[in-house]
């Protein structure tokens, strides 16, 4: 009865604030002119001090992004967005790479502090969890922790642009080997603009020795964050990366555009699992972040694996489809999804599994939960290439419909060319039944834990397969989203 | 996706298909001539479907009609087995070509009659089933293109209409056979508490391009079973549209098995528009060769307490290619609705493609859906376990494939149709198995 007694704490805790990290910190910052023109994007290169190639790589993505033109097949609306309307830099005001939390303005330590994201690294050794955390701040990368710890093992755990600096070798061979420059409009977008991210490489043979962590915070007005993540485990390596994301409360929305590349050698295995908690806007659907996000891992070497686990509960619009290229023989692909939307929110999310080696298999999970005026969408890709034997795939989607103004869609697409391959999908559209709902309440409890208990029963399934820490706030958070929905 | 569709202008394979059909099959002074000119500038406008339209992603019509320009005869032939076996059910048969409707129809029972469509374009009824305008936006401006080519170039068809209260007890079969280029439709009316079997068979010949619309309303608690086979030559281009509107209380059983022709596309709109109604959308496709069979289905619960069931299961054998497209779309209002929809198949050679796309677009809350998909080969341990028990390989690859179309069959509602499908499957499998042997 453990889940029980937490999802009842979670709701108490409520104390009626529905989204409790819509704060903004005052905080100086320096921003990059607004609009975006190739000058931004010197601008930004040269504020981060990145050699050439970096600027011509994101260079030729401008150019190609203005060519391109905004996806449209997704199934959400919003006004056009303003492209030059936004600052595409903002970072705060502090002497360039802090190397220990002494020199990080005491104010942003506030702010994570607030956000309940350790950064002392004595107060993590003490036993409150075990998770090394880059915490990126709009633009930049305000701190890394543990990160000589990590050295010793051999782990690289750093900013994005300190990686371009430190180990440019190892960035130009893997930057944009998952995601092109020219991928799709949002990863070139990305590409051009991208301000800084987290970089881990885990080499040959080591299990990375704690969970890795990034905290992704949107602080400054009238900025879009574009940050770009890229993880590498080498042969035999294993890594778990949790990711965690805010931003304040404003009635403006937002663009937040990432790239995530994941790539797995021969054995190695990439968990990566993401509670995505932008601000979703209010009630009426103003305000809140776009989420227009490209994650995509390459399972390039033999009986490698990657596990993407995300609980989606934030943003105004979502647009998002982390993928696994399943290229190695006998790798193979997860995909565990819980995405909520309350009120007017709107979300595109999948996965693609792409079976491209022999014995591959992927699974995916997903779980959509709609409430409100809100509008839920799985799209997803399996497909088997015609050279690829054995492969087998499982797919389970279910819709659950809270109230009746909500919207459920679910739209796989399934692409067989080989006769060996055996692909199941089975999906499911209901809503929360009446009779479960009476019998909680008939056992004591009130409407809204009824329906927190009901809903975190529905995602059990993904919800066990994310990381302790991430567990309990994900359940916690189902509860909160769906606040207000029913009675 | 929408500009890209606007860039494109009508090419060479509109225009041939416009010159091909020549001077309409029949003329009509009326409203009908001015809906054909309005048909031909939309679909000028508009072109053929390909497949950057959504729906025809894995169908480019405007493509496969290009090239069908300068392809001339390659593979072709059919077993003439389907229309010769349907001979022996017990029918009012209607033969329709682009020459008219030919048959005896003297013992239908008073109430109901099988015309030629171009005789009776001014009545009431024929108007109404032809108006598409109940689909609203569901048969999708991505079909409507399909729609407007059989509009401008129509060249004949049958209109079937069947009184308050009548049941037919002998079902109807309309037999569809030719060659070249025909554009012809169907209008079929089942008035209040009417009943009706109607079998279609298709036995276009070699490289014919055929293109079908069946309008078809179902009044209060009519009854409309709607079997058809398609065995045109594996040469031909075979078309297909179906806008079916249920009313209240209405039933539709609806089977469709696909054999024949080099590319063929089946469309199915449903409508509800009243409540209580059950819509039943089943299929079998049988595929080898480069055949490549596309089924798009869309059930729209447009009104609450509905039904809808949808089956289909394939074999594609060779370098055949099977499709499968459904949607089961429940609007806001629709409450109660149950709907299922499952699309399986079974890859049976090392060359084959199954693309499956079912979906699911879900508006009203207290509804119970859900749809299934599976894409494998046949199951190895059981092909093994019925070779353990004295069977050779090829009667035990036969009878795992028939056992898993059978569940389809088993839903046909009409006894003598049912075992003359089973029929037809297990000659599809003597040339599946003559091919094993070796």
């Amino acid at each position: 009865m453990a889940a029980v007694r937490e999802t009842v704490e979670a709701v108490q805790d409520l104390g009626g604030e529905r989204y409790k990290y819509g704060f903004s910190t005052e905080i100086e910052s320096d921003k990059a002119p607004k609009g975006l023109s190739e000058d931004t994007i010197r601008f930004i290169s040269a504020k981060k001090d990145e050699p050439q190639w970096m600027l011509d790589w994101r260079l030729e993505a401008y150019r190609r992004w203005l060519t391109m033109e905004e996806p449209a097949w997704a199934k959400v609306s919003y006004p056009p967005i303003d492209f030059q309307d936004a600052y595409y830099y903002a970072a705060p005001r502090q002497n360039a790479g802090p190397l220990s939390l002494d020199e990080v303005d005491p104010k942003l330590l506030e702010t994570y502090k607030k956000l309940g994201i350790p950064l002392a690294e004595q107060e993590i050794l003490a036993g409150v969890s075990n998770i090394a955390v880059d915490a990126v701040f709009d633009s930049v990368s305000v701190i890394t922790t543990f990160k000589e710890k990590l050295k010793e093992a051999g782990v690289i755990f750093c900013p994005f642009s300190e990686a371009v600096r430190e180990y440019p070798d190892l960035v130009r061979k893997y930057l944009g080997s998952v995601v092109p420059a020219s991928d799709n409009y949002y990863a070139t977008l990305n590409s051009a603009v991208f301000s800084d991210g987290s970089f881990v490489f885990i080499p040959e043979g080591v299990r990375c020795p704690m969970e890795l962590s990034t905290y992704f915070r949107i602080n400054e007005k009238q900025t879009g964050q574009f940050e770009r993540t890229l993880i590498i485990a080498e042969k035999g390596a294993y890594v778990s990366y949790l990711e965690g994301c805010t931003a304040p409360q404003r009635d403006e929305n937002q663009l937040h555009a990432a790239v995530v590349e994941l790539v797995a050698l021969d054995e190695a295995e990439i968990k990566y699992s993401t509670v995505q908690n932008w601000y979703p806007g209010d009630e009426n659907g103003r305000g809140g972040i776009y989420n227009f996000v490209t994650k995509r891992g390459d399972c390039r070497g033999k009986n490698s694996k990657i596990s993407w686990t995300q609980v989606e509960t934030g943003s105004a619009v979502t647009w998002k489809y982390p993928s696994c290229i399943l290229r190695g023989d006998g790798s193979s692909g997860e995909f565990y999804s819980i995405a909520i939307s309350n009120n007017a929110q709107q979300v595109d999310s999948g996965t693609k599994m792409i079976h491209l080696g022999s014995n591959t298999t992927s699974r995916i999970i997903s779980k959509g939960i709609a409430a409100g005026r809100s509008s839920n969408t799985y799209r997803g890709l399996v497909s088997v290439h015609r050279k690829a034997e054995n492969v087998r795939n499982f797919t389970q989607c279910d819709s659950l419909l809270i109230g009746d103004k909500c919207s459920a869609h679910t739209v796989p697409y399934i692409e067989s060319r080989n006769p060996t391959a055996i692909l199941e999908h089975e999906a499911t559209t209901s809503k929360l039944s009446d009779d479960q709902l009476f019998y909680c309440r008939q056992r004591g409890l009130g409407t809204e834990e009824a329906v927190a208990l009901l809903v975190n029963g529905f995602c059990r399934d993904v919800l066990q397969k994310l990381p302790m820490e991430f567990a309990v706030e994900a359940q916690k958070l189902v509860g909160i989203s769906l606040e207000g929905s029913v009675g | 996706m929408t500009m890209a569709a606007r860039n494109i202008k009508t090419g060479i394979a509109e225009r041939r298909l416009i010159e091909e059909a020549g001077a309409p099959g029949f003329s009509h002074a009326g409203w009908f001539d001015k809906a054909r000119l309005a048909a031909l500038d939309s679909f000028e406008a508009a072109g053929l479907p390909h497949r950057r339209l959504e729906d025809w992603r894995y169908t480019d019509l405007r493509q496969i009609l290009e090239k069908r320009l300068t392809k001339t005869e390659e593979t072709s032939g059919r077993s003439d087995a389907p229309a010769g076996l349907l001979d022996a059910v017990d029918a009012y048969v209607a033969l329709i070509g682009a020459e008219g409707v030919e048959g005896d129809f003297s013992g239908l029972p008073e109430g109901a009659e099988i015309v030629p469509l171009g005789d009776v374009l001014d009545e009431g009824w024929v108007r109404d089933a032809m108006d598409a305008s109940v689909f609203g936006d569901t048969d999708a401006p991505q079909a409507a293109a399909i729609i407007d080519l059989n509009t401008a170039l129509l060249g004949g068809g049958v209109a079937i209409h069947i009184a308050h209260g009548v049941v037919l007890e002998k079902p109807i079969h309309l037999a569809f056979s030719g060659n070249g280029t025909r554009h012809l439709r169907s209008v079929i009316v089942l008035e209040e508490g009417a009943s009706a079997c109607v079998i279609e068979s298709h036995q276009a010949g070699a490289n014919a391009f055929s293109d079908f619309v069946s309008d078809i309303r179902l009044t209060r608690n009519a009854s409309l079973t709607r079997i058809r086979i398609q065995n045109d030559d594996r040469s031909a281009i075979h078309l297909a549209s179906d806008r079916i509107v249920l009313g209240e209380g209405a039933v539709l059983d609806g089977f469709l098995m696909t054999l024949g022709a080099a590319v063929s596309r089946n469309q199915s709109f449903v409508r509800f528009t009243g409540e209580g109604a059950r819509a039943t959308v089943n299929g079998v496709y049988a595929l080898r060769g480069s055949q490549h069979g596309d089924h798009f289905c869309l059930t729209d619960h447009a009104v609450p307490g509905c039904e809808s069931v949808t089956l289909y299961k394939g074999v594609l054998d060779d370098a055949s290619t099977g499709i499968f497209q459904g949607r089961v779309l429940v609007r806001p209002d629709a409450q109660k609705t149950d709907g299922r929809q499952a699309n399986h198949a079974l890859l049976l050679s090392r060359e084959a493609t199954m693309n499956a796309k079912p979906e699911l677009e879900i508006y009203a809350d207290d509804v119970q859906c859900a749809h299934g998909s599976t894409v494998g080969e046949l199951d190895r341990d059981a092909v093994f376990y019925l070779r353990s028990r004295g069977l050779d390989e090829a009667s035990a690859r036969q009878l795992l494939i028939s056992a898993f179309l059978d569940e389809v069959f088993e839903a046909v509602t009409h006894e003598g149709v049912r075992d003359i499908l089973r029929v037809i499957a297990s000659e599809w499998f003597v040339q599946e198995r003559s091919r094993h042997h070796e």
